[in-house]
């Protein structure tokens, strides 16, 4: 089970520019990679946990993401209208990204109030997307799906229930077979349930 | 001073004999912690890469120690050593409650596995054993008082044993040709074909063996 905290923790480790207030010369070698050097006026890349420890003591400035303008999450979120499937962003953390920059940084991104209810927007609807797939797949009695493009955070969404949930159905399908088993054997008789007896409603 | 990560990383290239960055080593704890929180047994014990990072843990530790506390980059430094410290522990606490909850099971298992390919640590093995035979003999304690029908207990109704037929979120590192997972529901067996940088919701029997090499990661 993970902890919605860690999956931030998890986005933590994505890459972001910086532009710091302060000269440092050489570069920081941490453990996760070396980064620098740091010129006052000079964006570079650090990932995220450094960017918000050094904009929380304010000697830096955040630049948004690419990706993070109201123009770019509407055309996202036109494409994921569009698709049956769930596409590809450019991010695998794009709802803990937006919250962590728009907290601690939210007077460096521009526009933060729309791109909040963009990236929500885009979040409902994938989810959305994702709950009736999930509905679909647990009354098909299926055992395997592709879930390319899902990210962690939309994963967490719907564990534990979901696989806790197939993991039932499992369990009391071979339960079902293994007694069917034995009365195919004695009298041949009683009623096969079929896997349409179960439906999942989130 | 400068603190200089690099000189730490060659001296354990040096004794690993192999050529691993403390960059790869942090990468790969990071990827078993996700795995052993994700799988439902408990996985080969990866001690080599966390006794590594420890290692780098306690150079860093000594290094700062001798920094002024001005420097800019001692905070970088003491955030990512937290950072480490609690993937390190949550990926051991993770796997301690995998042997108390399944402990019997464990280390039933573990006895048949030759030298080579333990999935404890030495100390972890220790760790069930103590655990086993504290339990037994609190179990015992109890049964003494116990009227005399019911003041024994069934081994093997002690056991609990992981549900590896549990369904996982997995994403392949690699090209796999044929996965066979095993439809109980209408008792066959299917076979699929998982392409490089897919994700899949699956039950874990049908995927243990790429956890355990690295072909699949958990989600």
């Amino acid at each position: 089970m993970m902890h919605p905290a860690e999956i931030e923790f998890l986005a933590e480790n994505e890459i972001i520019q910086i532009v710091p207030t302060f000269n440092h010369a050489s570069h920081v070698h941490l453990i996760c990679g070396s980064y620098g050097p740091f010129r006052a006026g000079l964006p570079l890349n650090v990932p995220i946990w450094v960017a918000l420890n050094l904009r929380q003591k304010k000697t830096c400035r955040i630049l948004a993401p690419d990706w993070m303008t109201v123009d770019k999450l509407q055309e996202r979120l036109e494409e994921e209208k569009a698709s049956k499937f769930f596409t590809q962003l450019p991010t695998n953390y794009y709802l803990e990204i937006t919250q962590m920059l728009l907290t601690v940084a939210g007077e460096d991104i521009p526009q933060g109030n729309d791109i909040k209810t963009a990236v929500k927007d885009l979040w409902d609807l994938r989810i959305a997307k994702l709950r009736s797939s999930v509905d679909l797949f647990v009354k098909e009695g299926r055992v395997q799906a592709s879930l390319n493009h899902l990210t962690p955070m939309e994963i967490n969404s719907v564990r534990p229930v979901f696989p806790d949930t197939l993991d039932a159905l499992m369990t009391l399908h071979e339960h079902i077979n293994s007694s069917d088993d034995r009365e195919d054997s004695s009298q041949s008789s009683g009623a096969t349930p079929s896997s349409t007896s179960f439906s999942l409603s989130l | 001073m400068d603190i200089d990560i690099r000189e730490l990383i060659d001296d354990e290239d040096d004794e690993n004999q192999e050529e691993m960055t403390a960059q790869k080593v942090l990468e790969n704890v990071e990827r078993a912690w996700l795995n052993e929180k994700f799988s439902p047994e408990i996985l080969p014990h990866q001690t080599d890469y966390v006794e590594c990072l420890l290692e780098q843990i306690k150079g860093m530790e000594g290094n700062l120690a001798k920094l002024s506390k001005t420097d800019p980059k001692v905070d970088l430094h003491k955030l990512e050593l937290e950072r480490i410290k609690f993937v390190i522990t949550s990926y051991l606490r993770t796997r301690l409650k995998k042997i108390e909850s399944f402990c019997v099971s464990v280390l039933e298992e573990e006895a048949t596995r030759s030298e080579e390919d333990k999935y404890l640590s030495p100390a972890e093995l220790q760790f069930a054993k103590e655990f086993a035979l504290n339990a037994d003999n609190h179990f015992d304690t109890i049964l003494r008082h116990m009227p005399q029908l019911y003041n024994k207990l069934d081994r093997n109704k002690k056991i609990i044993e992981p549900n590896l037929n549990s369904f996982v979120f997995l994403k392949c590192n690699k090209h796999i040709d044929s996965v066979i997972i095993k439809n109980t529901l209408e008792g066959q067996e299917e076979e699929i074909v998982l392409e490089d940088s897919s994700q899949h919701l699956m039950p874990y029997s049908s995927v243990a063996e790429f956890v355990k090499n690295g072909t699949v990661q958990l989600i």
